[in-house]
């Protein structure tokens, strides 16, 4: 086995592309979970994006349009999660396994209603997202392999890392987001409407969620197929947790993801057993998020024996 | 505090009926391919119209295996007015549900499309001796049980053959300098092994010295999943790469297009779903296996426990004669490599080429 082969530079750019969905999912959940609320609606809310994508896409030949009609409807399917959750009080879980259930019905019931086929449709009248070319780095292998033909969504995606980080971090609304997520009575008596903060994250949500979903069907491969997100929102979801909810470090636990899938799939062409290989990125997820809960336990540990929560979050009420 | 219980009660019970709704949406969903006629009646065998049932471990639409069968149904439902209906889940645990239900609603024909319904046949056949079963693609034994198999082995040795004749063409653009040629099954079953072992020897009959990348993807509808694995045998060198995935392989077809390399159809002819991209495709006359059970029984020639072979002899497992790629790539298509396959091909159906079966799975 030649290990050089498998742990060569074009391993930077396959880890991008492969880790680039499941970082979509992660900031959709990350931005929630800062106001307290778990969205395992998010593979279900790829699912059904992917699909308007898809169908849109197909039928007008925009994919701008194709990627609007998919933020449209994630922000749809984030507001029924919302409205259930916040007004009705339905536990956010059951919701969310709910959505999950839905997508993969209406999907499949959609594919043959609007697109006349079942199980997969594929056809040359769906535009993609289109690939940054740069006809500079075309003679020199390296920048070739490694940062020409990326897909706009997988530029933006990172962009976006670093625009929720400020936005968390950076702005008033970030501290008062999170003051709402650590302590909502305390977020409520400093002057801060705590329902309408978490009807904003959940919008943010659905339209990062929407995009998970188009960058799958249009940007990562120009198709849709029955239940194509795989499980690949919930793998965002635990991404999420490994970052505690900071979208850098959540972005980190997606390279993760995307590495050691890209590296398995290496590995399987010089003969490793198939079964092992694709247990690794299950195998890499409970790893994450074993590691993740036992740092926030202690985290959690020593902000109880040093402080009482209630003072930080006053602290972030008067900003 | 009371019209917070309500809301609460009308919260719990949205929830719920979203949740029966979704799960009743995710399971079975029984498509009638016929012009809808009752099926209620439980009239067994005896009536004009022979009724046949088609389960699927799959969905329809993978431009594959469960299309192909579905072809079968579909012309002998034109030829011989029968009524087909066909059943269609990508969940494992509505297989047997479903096969059973069809057993139990007096249907004259259930055929198990796929490898898939081997355990569940063998369970559940013996308690219907007036229902008339067969299987696609793999061997049970019984009374009302006819088998068909295919030959796959003999057609991929073809495949494997044309790759490694087609990864030496250093002229035709995709084409790099290494002798590497690729292979992307679904799950990890006997019948894809069953492939790969033809495959490999195939290739290694015309180059010893090739190597041929192998993984398995682990589901059947995993595009996005096949999408990576041929990108990642790519950049290990491959040129060619094979598709055994059905769904999945939609992804493996789409990666060949990107990148400007080549793939190999399997089950149905896929030479036309990315005109240029496809080398050929390993056809597993499926529709012919449907078709033929489907005769035997309207023409009352139905014979239990048989097993029918289709292979390359009797025209049951071919390649395609790649015409497409051949416009495609003009006067730069190697024509050696159609002369070749000719060749081999003949050698097998005369038996001089013995091409193996994977170790342990019933040839």
């Amino acid at each position: 086995m030649n290990f050089g082969k498998i742990f060569d530079y074009t391993l930077i750019y396959s880890t991008i592309r492969y880790s680039t969905p499941i970082l979509f999912a992660a900031l959709a959940a990350t931005i929630t979970q800062q106001a307290d609320i778990l969205n395992i609606g998010t593979e279900g809310i790829m699912l059904i994006s992917a699909f308007v994508a898809v169908c849109v896409s197909y039928y007008s030949g925009s994919w701008l349009l194709a990627i609007l009609a998919a933020m449209v409807i994630g922000v749809l399917m984030a507001m029924i999660m919302a409205v259930a959750n916040l007004k009705c009080k339905a536990d956010i879980c059951a919701i969310g396994m709910a959505i999950n259930m839905f997508a993969l019905a209406v999907t499949k019931f959609g594919i043959k209603q609007f697109l006349g086929t079942t199980g997969t449709f594929t056809d040359p009248k769906i535009v993609g997202v289109p690939k940054i070319h740069i006809p500079a780095f075309d003679n020199i292998p390296f920048l070739n392999k490694t940062f020409n033909n990326w897909s706009f969504m997988e530029v933006f995606g990172i962009v976006l890392v670093f625009i929720l980080y400020h936005i968390l971090y950076r702005t008033v609304w970030g501290l008062r987001l999170r003051s709402v997520g650590r302590f909502p009575m305390a977020a409520e008596t400093a002057g801060i409407n705590v329902t309408k903060m978490k009807y904003e994250v959940m919008i943010i949500s659905g339209i990062i969620g929407g995009l998970a979903g188009a960058h799958l069907s249009l940007g990562y491969t120009q198709m849709f197929t029955e239940n194509m997100t795989n499980g690949r929102g919930f793998m965002g979801v635990a991404a999420m947790y490994f970052g505690g909810m900071n979208p850098v470090i959540a972005w980190i636990g997606c390279l993760l993801f995307g590495f050691t899938d890209t590296v398995g799939n290496r590995l399987q062409g010089y003969g490793w057993p198939s079964q092992f290989v694709l247990m690794l990125p299950y195998i890499i997820t409970i790893l994450v998020v074993s590691i993740s809960l036992w740092r926030h336990t202690a985290s959690e540990k020593k902000l109880k024996s040093s402080v009482i929560p209630a003072k930080k979050v006053k602290k972030g009420g008067i900003v | 505090m009371k019209k917070q219980t309500r809301k609460k009660w009308l919260a719990t019970f949205l929830a719920f009926s979203l949740l029966i709704g979704t799960t009743m949406g995710c399971s079975s969903k029984p498509s009638t391919a016929s012009s809808g006629t009752g099926q209620n009646s439980a009239a067994t065998g005896s009536g004009k119209k022979v009724r046949v049932a088609l389960c699927y471990s799959g969905v329809l639409g993978d431009k594959s295996f469960n299309d192909s069968a579905h072809a079968g149904a579909v012309k002998a439902e034109k030829d011989f007015g029968v009524e087909v209906k066909e059943l269609q889940s990508t969940q494992s645990s509505d297989w047997e549900s479903n096969f059973v239900s069809m057993a139990d609603a007096g249907y004259d024909l259930v055929i198990g499309v796929s490898s898939q319904f081997e355990d569940i046949m063998k369970k559940h056949c013996p308690q219907y001796p007036n229902v008339k079963f067969a299987i696609l693609d793999d061997q049970v034994s019984g009374k009302n049980i006819m088998s068909y198999k295919f030959a796959q082995n003999e057609g991929s040795f073809l495949a494997g053959a044309a790759a490694a004749m087609f990864t030496t063409k250093t002229d035709i653009k995709g084409i790099n300098s290494q002798k590497v040629i690729g292979w992307v099954g679904g799950m990890d079953v006997p019948v894809l092994h069953d492939f790969l072992v033809g495959y490999e020897q195939g290739a290694k009959y015309i180059a010893p010295d090739i190597k041929i990348l192998h993984a398995f993807a682990g589901s059947f509808s995993d595009p996005v999943k096949g999408k990576e694995l041929t990108n990642a045998q790519y950049d290990e060198g491959a040129d060619v790469v094979m598709n055994v995935a059905s769904g999945t392989g939609t992804g493996v077809l789409e990666a060949a297009k990107e990148r400007g390399a080549f793939a190999i159809g399997v089950d149905s002819n896929q030479d036309n779903i990315y005109p240029g991209s496809i080398l050929t495709s390993e056809v597993k006359h499926v529709d012919v296996g449907t078709y033929n059970v489907i005769k035997n029984v309207v023409k009352g020639t139905f014979k239990g426990d048989s097993v029918n072979m289709l292979d390359v002899n009797n025209g049951g497992i071919q390649l395609t004669d790649m015409s497409v790629i051949k416009k495609a790539l003009g006067d730069k298509f190697p024509s050696d490599i159609t002369t070749k396959i000719e060749d081999l091909t003949s050698q097998i159906k005369s038996g001089k080429i013995k091409v193996n079966h994977y170790q342990g799975f019933t040839g």
